[in-house]
């Protein structure tokens, strides 16, 4: 932790995803007004004492919609990585742990959807499953899921034959014992990672699919979608598209900043 | 910025609108703005929404109405006004039961193709209409229609099933347009991309997902039309795109007009909005047959908990009228002046209360999410109705997700309809037991009968009394809630002339347009 | 490499192509709704669903219907729209080879920024020059493209400043000029996220090339820096940039989707996400399978390109 915040991008990162915290936890708490709260009388105001960051088409304060949004928005991507790790972890653990044809049957249903760009994936999942920040959720995870059991996968097969594993099976270790005392602590950081950048990856997957009117759905405050209800508005308030697209360019940053900078702290390559 | 009336009403907002209709002098074939027309030029149109077909006997898209109306003549058009015209037909009359019809055609009118048109052509259309695989919308407004004969080359008689003074109003739907017997000897499919009408345009080639470029049909039978030589719709999926695109000068003409962007189009340089009052509606489906609308006192608390003037302001900034849950506006011929619920949160409390909900009531609404208007008019219903007790929970889902679970079937969810040309196809295709969309389940037996006795009548006195039973039997019942009627907002750049809005927005007069640039 | 490895390859290629055209089909199958609602819409009348129940058919069971649209696929029978009531692989083929263009332009921009700009930064390691690319780099891939799209739109696209056309799609034969125009803002939008996310991975993989044993014996022997960097540097750092841009073709072909929504340009983007709102099921299934099959095909060029430029990789 301590290398993490001497390093220069692990520490842009810290300081960002510690805002971005601030405001997921508490923005509720802190926002000024009832995010949901109608004021007829000030739609599409820009920046004032009464309202920080101005006001968009039904009047309703920016600051409070961007406050209440970070928790829609950043559980969003928290979610649907966490998913994805926990199913594509799984299945590349045990791909490359039991190896053989179950390894290469697994690969080749892997190699499969891959080959579908993600964001079709997603959509395709999300029409099934009916739209919904929930359902976008699950897709983003399934979608996910592939190349995440990819990465288990080969991170497995590299340390499969390092001595300690095969100290273990030496010992007599069970296959399960070996697979989750062994192999697992050890594939644990290039899996972190990986997911602390596709976090990112899935706040602005989470946010298209708002935009395409396929996530999450109004009233709520998630930034894509307030995006999405705002493009219209934007001639006549700016701050309306502006600062949830600040908000969601901010968060993904933090998590990228951060990914990278446990990238190099982790890969012994990395250090340079 | 010409047109100055336009943006000065747009100024008053909602105030004016109830008073200022557009200018209705406008007829067939007499140029609303002065100057001679010129001719020449190509005019270019941006429109949000696909044009999928060109199938004039199914279409149903905002674009695709555009469409048929160039490549398209029927026997009838309607007005502005609200009435129909002479368009293939040049005249026509009823006996004295308004059960039997003769239609006298226009002489000398060829098809695209050059094939002369007949009374067959006409008898062949409404055959085909009829016949339930063609899946024609217009064949419920057909519906009485029992026979139709070609008694000479130029005259069609139409007997009917039962007394029914609107023919000619019917015969002028969006999907009555008069195609050759020939082509409907054919597959039908063969309409979906290959337009052959008698309309002012002729098709020349058609990419659904970018662009219809029409030409002039010199053989045009409204003699020196139309002034154009080509038209080209352009497809922009995306709002602030079109709008761009629009204000840039790459387009002539858009449409639609978001209310959000009428303003700053209104006033752009070289742009002028065209507003015209309609009868399109978001309405608030309360399904009458389950708990809680099925009393009467939940649907009235709920119809005072609507800010409609508000409603106006907000949503459609200024660009619409508040209603009062009737669904006939002022452009229709036998409105009654029925006066909207007023805002009372607490008269709503208490009739709630009423009703068995002392404690108010906790109901969820569902919306689709498109277009847009419909969450916005819930999410504004929702806050308003706070006050009187009702804890609305706005569900917004995509559009296909809401066909799939909703639409037809849900308790309480809004609807979005287009204005209709008579009395009777607005009550017959909602509120009777037996409309087409009979969504909120209210059947009525008395406002059945009455709907019913209109068709048949002819006397107009008599008529407009029978419809004002029916109207202010749906403003004691509330069938669903009805907050304001939505204008038609459309857009051309000053050089255009008479790029017209509609009410029904299935008309456009594209023949009238002339380009006045050197 | 050899032929035997190349059919491996197209083989595999195949067996990717099946796996997707099953996943597809069954997501397809369980779409949820009555498929005629779905296709006809909100204001269709009850005689207009019933007479495309009837047209639609949908009343064999699934693995027949399976075989006969794959075995149509392959024979080149791809169906017929049920919404546009047109050929699918008509309306499929055109939109390809629109999509292909804005995909190329965008993958060129790509290319002749983001190399040299990643070459820079490892070149200038430390300096103000790698900050602001790096910067860069970062806001970059933070900013979703509807976001991007919606930016350029305002400030190049207006009636005020703007000098670029706000979307549509002008084929060759407009003219040359008019067809670029309208190439500008999508491609622009792609390219943001890509260049931003490819220059970083050339700098670092260059900082890696450049201080090897390798580029330092090449200095040692006294050879001019630009000579090193050129000829041996660069060289050994283009293999690795290949990769990464074929990784982000996925990306690509994803982004397509909402950039060609807000530019209104006619791709295969557009017609997936009109496809998916109408329940265009031949659409959908054929597109998704065009554009897995553009990946897959991409994925094996670019893994050809990487043998030639880099001595190293050899495939049995």
């Amino acid at each position: 932790m301590r290398e993490l915040l001497r390093h220069p991008t692990g520490l842009a990162g810290a300081v960002l995803l510690a805002i971005i915290a601030v405001m997921t936890i508490f923005g509720p708490l802190i926002a000024p007004y009832d995010p949901q709260q109608f004021h007829p009388l000030s739609r599409l105001q820009g920046p004032s004492v009464a309202y920080w960051l101005g006001t968009d088409q039904f009047g309703r304060d920016i600051l409070s919609r961007i406050l209440t949004g970070a928790r829609s928005t950043i559980l969003f991507g928290l979610g649907a990585t966490m998913a994805g790790v926990a199913a594509g972890g799984a299945i590349g653990l045990i791909a490359g742990a039991i190896g053989g044809a179950v390894d290469s049957l697994i690969m080749r249903l892997l190699d499969g959807l891959l080959a579908v760009p993600d964001l079709l994936f997603t959509l395709l999942i999300v029409t099934v499953l009916g739209g919904g920040s929930g359902h976008a959720m699950l897709a983003v995870a399934i979608a996910f899921m592939p190349g995440l059991a990819r990465i288990a996968r080969s991170t497995v097969l590299s340390v499969r034959t390092r001595e300690f594993v095969l100290a273990a099976q030496a010992r007599g270790e069970s296959p399960a014992y070996v697979i989750a005392c062994e192999i697992m602590p050890n594939t644990i950081a290039p899996i972190i990672v990986e997911a602390t950048i596709r976090v990112s990856f899935a706040i602005m997957l989470g946010a298209t699919l708002g935009f395409l009117g396929l996530g999450a759905q109004p009233p709520s405050t998630e930034w894509g979608l307030m995006i999405a209800e705002a493009r219209q508005y934007m001639f006549r308030n700016p701050i309306c598209v502006a600062a949830p697209g600040v908000a969601i360019a901010l968060a993904a940053l933090g998590f990228n900043l951060l990914g990278d900078a446990l990238r190099d702290l982790t890969d012994p390559r990395g250090r340079r | 910025m010409t047109q100055l009336p336009i943006t000065r009403r747009s100024a008053l907002a909602g105030l004016a609108a109830a008073t200022a209709l557009p200018d209705l002098s406008y007829a067939q074939g007499a140029p609303k703005t002065g100057g001679t027309p010129k001719s020449g030029g190509t005019l270019k149109i941006s429109h949000p929404t696909r044009v999928a077909s060109l199938n004039v006997l199914q279409i149903s898209g905002p674009a695709e109405y555009l469409a048929v109306d160039m490549l398209y003549s029927g026997l009838t058009r309607m007005g502005p006004d609200m009435r129909a015209q002479p368009d293939l037909a040049l005249e026509w009359s009823a006996d004295a039961d308004a059960k039997s019809f003769i239609f006298k055609l226009r002489p000398n009118v060829s098809f695209h193709d050059g094939k002369p048109f007949t009374a067959e052509d006409v008898v062949a259309t409404i055959k085909t209409i009829q016949d339930p695989k063609s899946a024609s919308p217009a064949r419920t407004v057909l519906s009485m229609i029992g026979d139709v004969a070609a008694v000479d080359p130029l005259t069609v008689k139409f007997t009917l099933n039962s007394s029914y003074a609107d023919l000619p109003i019917s015969l002028a739907h969006a999907n009555a347009r008069i195609v050759s017997a020939e082509t409907l000897k054919g597959p039908l499919t063969a309409l979906d991309t290959k337009a052959n009408g008698t309309g002012p345009f002729k098709q020349e080639s058609f990419d659904s997902a970018r662009m219809l470029k029409l030409v002039k049909n010199p053989a045009y039978h409204q003699p020196g039309k139309p002034h154009l030589d080509a038209v080209e719709m352009h497809l922009f999926p995306d709002l602030a795109a079109e709008t761009q695109n629009y204000l840039s000068g790459a387009v002539d003409a858009m449409l639609e007009v978001q209310q959000a962007d009428f303003k700053r189009i209104s006033t752009a340089p070289g742009s002028v909005g065209v507003r015209t009052p309609s009868g399109r509606f978001v309405n608030v489906v309360m399904r009458q047959d389950q708990k809680p609308f099925d009393d009467v006192r939940v649907r009235r608390a709920m119809a005072m908990a609507v800010d409609r003037p508000t409603l106006v302001d907000i949503i459609l900034e200024g660009y619409g009228r508040p209603a009062g849950d009737n669904v006939i506006s002022p452009g229709y011929r036998y409105l009654l002046e029925t006066t909207a619920p007023k805002y009372d949160p607490t008269a709503a409390k208490k009739l709630l209360a009423e009703a068995g909900y002392p404690n108010g009531l906790k109901i969820p609404l569902i919306c689709s999410n498109r277009p847009a208007i419909r969450s916005q008019v819930g999410i504004a219903i929702k806050e308003m109705a706070k006050p009187a007790g009702f804890d609305i929970d706005v569900q917004t889902m995509p559009h296909d997700t809401y066909l799939a679970n909703v639409w037809m079937k849900g308790q309480f969810y809004i609807g979005y309809w287009g204005m209709q040309s008579t009395e009777d196809q607005a009550f017959t295709l909602l509120f009777t037991t037996d409309a087409a969309f009979a969504d909120t389940a209210w059947n009525s037996k008395e406002f059945d009968a009455l709907v019913a006795k209109g068709r048949a009548t002819i006397d107009d006195a008599e008529r407009r009394k029978i419809y004002a039973e029916a109207q202010a039997l749906m403003v004691r019942d509330v069938p669903s809630i009805i907050p304001f009627f939505q204008d038609v907002l459309t857009a051309n750049r000053s050089y255009v002339k008479n790029w017209v809005g509609h009410p029904l927005a299935r008309y456009f007069f594209v023949e009238n347009v002339w380009l006045d640039k050197a | 490499m050899s032929a035997a490895y190349l059919l491996r390859r197209l083989a595999a290629i195949l067996i990717v192509l099946l796996i997707v055209s099953l996943t597809v089909f069954s997501i397809t199958q369980i779409l949820p709704g009555n498929a005629a609602v779905m296709i006809l819409g909100e204001y269709a009348t009850p005689a207009q669903l019933q007479a495309l129940e009837l047209k639609l058919g949908l009343d064999q069971p699934w693995y027949i219907q399976y075989w006969r649209w794959f075995s149509g696929m392959l024979s080149g029978d791809w169906g017929v729209s049920m919404r546009l009531s047109q050929p699918v692989a008509a309306l499929i083929g055109e939109a390809f080879w629109r999509s292909a263009a804005l995909a190329l332009a965008s993958l060129a921009t790509v290319t002749l920024i983001a190399i040299p700009l990643g070459i820079l930064a490892a070149l200038k390691r430390g300096t103000i020059v790698d900050l602001v690319i790096g910067l860069f780099a970062y806001v970059g891939t933070a900013v979703p493209e509807f976001v991007t799209a919606t930016l350029l739109l305002v400030f190049l696209a207006g009636p005020d400043r703007g000098f670029l056309p706000a979307g549509g799609f002008a084929p060759l034969s407009e003219g040359i000029g008019a067809a670029l125009s309208h190439v500008v803002l999508p491609a622009a939008t792609l390219s943001l996220i890509l260049t931003a996310h490819i220059a970083r991975q050339v700098r670092s993989e260059m900082s890696d090339v450049l201080s090897s044993d390798y580029i330092r014996a090449a200095r040692l022997k006294g050879l001019s820096e630009r000579s090193v960097v050129l000829r041996h540097a660069l060289r050994n750092a283009m293999a690795p940039a290949v990769a990464v841009i074929s990784l982000d073709i996925g990306y690509l072909l994803g982004g397509i989707l909402v950039v060609e929504e807000v530019f209104a340009w006619p791709g295969l983007g557009r017609l997936i996400i009109y496809a998916l709102q109408n329940r265009d099921l031949p659409v959908i299934q054929a597109a998704t399978l065009v554009l897995a099959f553009t990946y897959a095909l991409s994925n094996l060029v670019s893994d050809i390109v990487i043998a030639r430029l880099d001595p190293r990789v050899r495939y049995a």
